[in-house]
């Protein structure tokens, strides 16, 4: 990984890191990588299936019951700010 | 630093703490992160639930690490707790201080398990879907379980057996019928030590190996070292799959309807930035750069694809031992104590975890007792205890 592909990241991601930690993380990520491509060839995965969940996992279903558990005054109780209800963010549409 | 918000109120007399990253409702959940700083659930975990229906008392939470990825709790936005130049974690200090019975902790990337090596104390992180997950904070949803840590394997047992069972509120939660198995006990008569788990470990930790093979050997269980280059390859991809999962799970922390906001912004995406930037600390957004890098076009089919391919083949190869054996004995940490130098090293959880990710990437049961780690078959968590309070036992 370059600094480039890593601010192209940061934007992804919504972040930024001083430069030190640019530093930091660009030789972490790059001695793990190392690793993994070393590593590719240890085991040969060709046929092997995809384990997403460790455990058989079914779709749980639920009676189709309207309910509403909490107020919006409630959902609001930890937001940064609101205004007669509605959540304050800055203007979006010039 | 704080190490626990004592909650006022509890008549019972069996007391217990739950980590940070377990829900509630009257006390704030801040995941060790400035992101959630004063947050309030509106809901209760299932965990708390089960167990305040069964008469145990809730005493308080207890600091962890930033989203519980970290060593042992040193990324908390709270600080870390230093005990004569050692680090220390905050929920293995409060049952090592005989302040609760147990503790209800969620196992992320084996900080509770290192933990209960150091201090000495039994933890059992159960197979996965044995506990409800439902209102526990997300961050790698696949492999990370809810835990008991207490002071010993019978007041694990006792915990566990209070919160296991199945929940239709949680997706990944197996049915009864499944969790019913661990109440079936076997007697564990073969061990296997992975000699390439023993990598990298101090003086201190290869002599309590030794002290408890010792033990199992004096209790007629055969105890044999075996080669094994599989389990040791769990850490490299745990860490794929773990850094994935925590960036999709806190993206959605934006400074919008909950949490930190930055004071300072012009426009919305800056809003976004901001407040993650300055949330956020530099172990947990390295985390979300790996993890979405990983998924990335570029490395998706190589990295992260290859990591969940390797899951099965390393759940296969446990299998594969455990048709030999009963338990596999390993490591929980590398050191009983984690110094200055350690601290200093952003990535050292991701080093650690060498001995926590096989049980973590296969959420297979493991119990740290007597500062080692058994690994288990799946369901086998109370056949394990009971060999926990045998060496509980014999080796004090």
């Amino acid at each position: 990984m370059d600094r480039e592909i890593l601010r192209r990241l940061e934007l992804l991601n919504q972040l930024r890191l001083t430069e030190e930690e640019k530093q930091t993380f660009l030789e972490f990520f790059n001695s793990k990588k190392s690793n993994l491509e070393a590593l590719d060839n240890a085991v040969n995965t060709q046929n092997v299936e995809r384990m997403v969940h460790v455990m058989p996992v079914m779709t749980v279903v639920r009676e189709d019951v309207v309910k509403q558990p909490f107020s919006r005054d409630d959902l609001q109780r930890s937001a940064p700010e609101t205004d007669e209800g509605y959540w304050c963010v800055p203007r979006v549409v010039e | 630093m704080k190490k626990y918000t004592v909650k006022t109120q509890t008549q019972s007399t069996a007391k217990f703490v739950a980590d940070d990253m377990i829900l509630t409702k009257d006390i704030p959940t801040c995941a060790g992160s400035k992101m959630l700083d004063g947050y309030v659930s509106l809901f209760e975990a299932e965990v708390l639930t089960r167990l305040a229906d069964k008469g145990y008392g809730l005493a308080g939470k207890t600091d962890v690490g930033e989203f519980s990825i970290d060593l042992l709790g040193e990324t908390s936005y709270n600080g870390a707790i230093i005990e004569d130049g050692v680090l220390k974690n905050a929920t293995a200090s409060v049952i090592k201080d005989g302040e609760v019975d147990f503790a209800i902790t969620l196992d992320v990337n084996g900080s509770v398990r290192r933990a209960a090596a150091q201090d000495g104390l039994v933890s059992i992180k159960p197979t996965y879907g044995t506990v409800s997950r439902f209102g526990t904070i997300p961050v790698v949803c696949s492999g990370e379980t809810v835990s008991v840590m207490a002071k010993t394997a019978d007041l694990c047992k006792e915990a566990l057996s209070a919160i296991a069972g199945h929940d239709d509120k949680d997706g990944t939660s197996l049915p009864q019928s499944e969790i019913d198995k661990t109440k079936t006990e076997k007697e564990i008569r073969k061990v296997a030590v992975l000699s390439s788990m023993l990598k990298g470990v101090d003086g201190k930790v290869s002599e309590k190996l030794n002290n408890v093979c010792e033990i199992l050997r004096k209790n007629g269980i055969e105890v044999t070292e075996i080669d094994d280059s599989v389990i040791a390859l769990s850490s490299a991809y745990w860490a794929v799959l773990m850094s994935a999962e925590c960036c999709n799970n806190v993206s959605k922390y934006d400074g919008v309807k909950y949490g930190y906001r930055a004071q300072n912004f012009m426009g919305i995406d800056e809003l976004y930035t901001n407040s993650r930037t300055e949330a956020f600390g530099f172990l947990l957004k390295s985390t979300i750069l790996l993890g979405s890098e990983t998924l990335s076009t570029a490395n998706y089919v190589k990295i992260y694809d290859k990591a969940l391919r390797m899951r099965r083949v390393i759940v296969e190869e446990f299998a594969k031992i455990f048709a030999s054996y009963d338990v596999v004995l390993m490591p929980a940490c590398s050191a009983f104590a984690y110094g200055e130098e350690d601290m200093k090293n952003t990535y050292k959880a991701y080093e650690e975890n060498f001995y926590t990710a096989p049980a973590s990437i296969t959420g297979l049961p493991a119990v740290v007792v007597g500062g080692v780690q058994f690994v288990g078959n799946a369901f086998s968590e109370n056949s394990m205890l009971s060999l926990a309070a045998i060496i509980e036992k014999e080796g004090k």
